[in-house]
């Protein structure tokens, strides 16, 4: 999140067949009072100290909960970065979580190892899948993600001398003794977060980040200047596998069960609706996108259709209007909105 | 196992299943040819298509013949004002389609929760009677399911390939703008090709909810469908959602006979990854460039 990775938000690229002119919205905000550092700086000191305001376990396990879905939106959002939307993100998050509960359940793992074995495991499978389905664009990577994550559903809940099958695992012990009550495990999950989130910030704004555009923008031209496209592709595949792989074994440990329904479809199609509606360009926006996502339905409990009614309609009208999402939203007050919805309609 | 009842059996199935697959993908790989929109949602109408059959045969008691289409043609009516104020924005543009009509997929599939309840129901068959061919005994409610979806394929057929409005259709799919210049109204071909796209998948969806059961979320294994016939045969392209429907109705009957339902759809959805993987163009579609 420093400033560069936010502001660098590049054009919206082959997926704007109107071909708008990219906008700068984040970057240009950047000048006079409000500064990145500062205010990451800021949030992250009220985010320690949030238990001192209130240790309710209410409060605390939708942190967490948003702590985690944030650290696999992001994960989706490198691969979103080189220009892939994957349905089956999900899926690899599930298999790190039942690496890592079969690791501490039945080989009796410390939690460390277990964490490390939840990355290694999508990683491995993503490595072998990556290099077949990452030659693949557009739709069609779309459409065998969406089968893949099926298939791994499907081994889920057949497997079930391993799995549990639909029933699932119960008592998946926590962490650790001192990890098993809410305020460590909070101070846990916001550290995975902050370093996860770290590294990617760093990454994307590396020249492997530059290289990421470049793909994203145009395939032969990134190749007609030297990057590695498919090498690229697949290692930041495997990485976002891995990544999302440790987000579902904290899932794992923290919800203390774990069954094939939390990694199916509809997981997927969250990270997706989460990095669509806060935007595609800038890490920025799978962040602001999992807070809209995770805390607005805390407090519309009750009526959870509603909210999928709700988040459907909003899906569409982001993409019918704003394809670069709330973080983008300041080119909405810089162009006519009339005009820009007439244009929408007319393409 | 393989005796000829048996194989005869598995046949009969298969034609029906295959019936409802092609009645399916045929929508959605029109909608492609024609406005480049990958219909996510494609499944959710399949699935309003069951609850208008439900009501109209299972509770007003219409005779079948007229409920089943008047119930498609109701949901593709209605579905025109989704035509009108979501699809007129996705039209020409995939990868916004894609996200954007998960979107309708997801708000139509909870509209119908809230409305109709997440329980599952059951549509009743059209009739109860079996039929008899030599010592392969089945339901008349097969032979019905495919009569009406074969008069419907014929119908698209003759309509597409001999009509004056069939002929804008197919000129629109090949280059909308050259069509337009020849003075075909687009918007207008768009309108009816989602209409008849919708028609079918609702028409799909009742016989859908006749086999096997009906609920808000019966759309996701239609959608399912959809796509695997679709790139089975190529998307975009008509006679490949015959084959694609044909193969995909007989194996799911032949292996979900002989080793279950699980193996039939691990099976399929292996086949289709690997098919995406060396012609991801499909058995007949064209290679793109």
């Amino acid at each position: 999140m420093s400033k560069q990775s936010a502001g660098n938000s590049p054009a919206l690229g082959k997926f704007d067949a109107g071909g708008r002119v990219p906008s700068n919205a984040t970057a240009k905000r950047g000048n006079g009072a409000f500064t990145w550092p500062a205010a990451v700086a800021a949030l992250l000191a009220v985010l320690i100290a949030l238990p001192l305001a209130s240790d309710e376990k209410f409060v605390m396990s939708v942190a967490v909960t948003t702590f985690i879905t944030a650290i696999a939106a992001a994960s989706l959002h490198l691969v979103v970065r080189t220009g892939h939307v994957t349905l089956g993100h999900a899926a690899f998050m599930g298999i790190g979580a039942y690496a890592s509960v079969i690791g501490t359940m039945t080989f009796h793992l410390p939690f460390a190892l277990s964490v490390v074995a939840a990355f290694i495991v999508p990683a491995a499978l993503a490595l072998v899948v990556g290099p077949i389905v990452l030659r693949l664009t557009g739709k069609y990577f779309v459409l065998v993600t969406f089968l893949f994550g099926e298939i791994v559903r499907m081994i889920f809940v057949n497997w079930s001398s391993v799995t549990g099958g639909s029933n699932g695992i119960f008592g998946v012990p926590a962490p650790s003794p001192l990890f098993a009550s809410t305020v460590p495990f909070y101070y846990l999950a916001l550290g995975f977060l902050v370093v996860i989130l770290a590294f990617i910030a760093r990454l994307l704004n590396s020249e492997v980040g530059r290289a990421i555009d470049a793909i994203r923008e145009s395939e032969p031209l990134a190749r007609c200047s030297g990057v590695p496209v498919l090498r690229t592709k697949v290692m930041i595949f495997v990485l976002a596998c891995g990544i999302v792989g440790v987000a579902g074994a904290l899932q794992a440990h923290f919800v203390r069960y774990i069954d094939p329904t939390s990694f199916s479809l509809v997981q997927s199609l969250n990270l997706v609706v989460i990095n669509v509606i806060g935007g595609m360009y800038t890490l920025v926006g799978p962040l602001v996108g999992t807070v809209f996502v995770v805390l607005l339905p805390e407090f519309l409990r009750g009526y959870v259709e509603l909210q999928h009614v709700f988040f459907g309609i909003l899906i569409i009208l982001v993409m019918a209007f704003f394809p670069g999402g709330i973080a983008n939203m300041g080119t909405l007050f810089r162009t006519n909105p009339f005009e820009r919805f007439r244009s929408a309609r007319n393409r | 196992m393989f005796t000829p009842a048996v194989l005869a059996q598995i046949s009969v199935d298969g034609i029906g299943l295959s019936a409802i697959y092609i009645l399916i993908a045929l929508g959605f790989t029109l909608l492609f040819g024609i406005m480049r929109v990958v219909n996510f949602a494609h499944g959710a109408f399949a699935m309003l298509g069951g609850y208008a059959l439900y009501f109209l045969y299972g509770n007003m008691g219409l005779p079948y013949l007229v409920a089943a289409p008047v119930a498609a043609l109701a949901v593709a009516t209605v579905a025109l004002i989704l035509e009108r104020i979501v699809y007129r924005f996705f039209y020409q543009k995939m990868f916004q389609s894609m996200i954007g009509l998960l979107g309708l997929d997801m708000a139509l599939m909870f509209t119908a929760v809230i409305l109709w309840n997440a329980e599952e129901r059951s549509v009743p068959p059209a009739t109860d009677t079996l039929v008899q061919f030599g010592n392969v005994i089945f339901p008349a409610q097969k032979l019905i399911i495919a009569g009406i979806a074969a008069a419907a394929l014929l119908a698209f057929y003759v309509f597409t390939r001999y009509s004056r409005y069939g002929l804008a259709m197919r000129a629109a799919a090949q280059d909308v703008s050259i069509a337009e210049a020849q003075g075909v109204n687009s918007t207008f071909i768009y309108k009816l090709a989602f209409f008849i796209a919708i028609f079918m998948a609702a028409l799909a969806g009742g016989f859908y909810a006749q086999t096997y059961a009906l609920s808000p979320f019966v759309g996701e294994p239609q959608l399912m469908i959809a796509f695997v016939v679709v790139i089975l045969g190529g998307m975009g392209s008509i006679p490949g959602v015959a084959l694609g429907g044909l193969l995909l109705g007989f194996a799911n009957s032949f292996l979900g006979t002989f080793y279950g339902n699980a193996t039939s759809v691990f099976v399929s959805f292996g086949a289709v990854i690997l098919l995406l993987i060396f012609r991801p163009w499909g058995l007949l579609g064209a290679k793109e460039a």
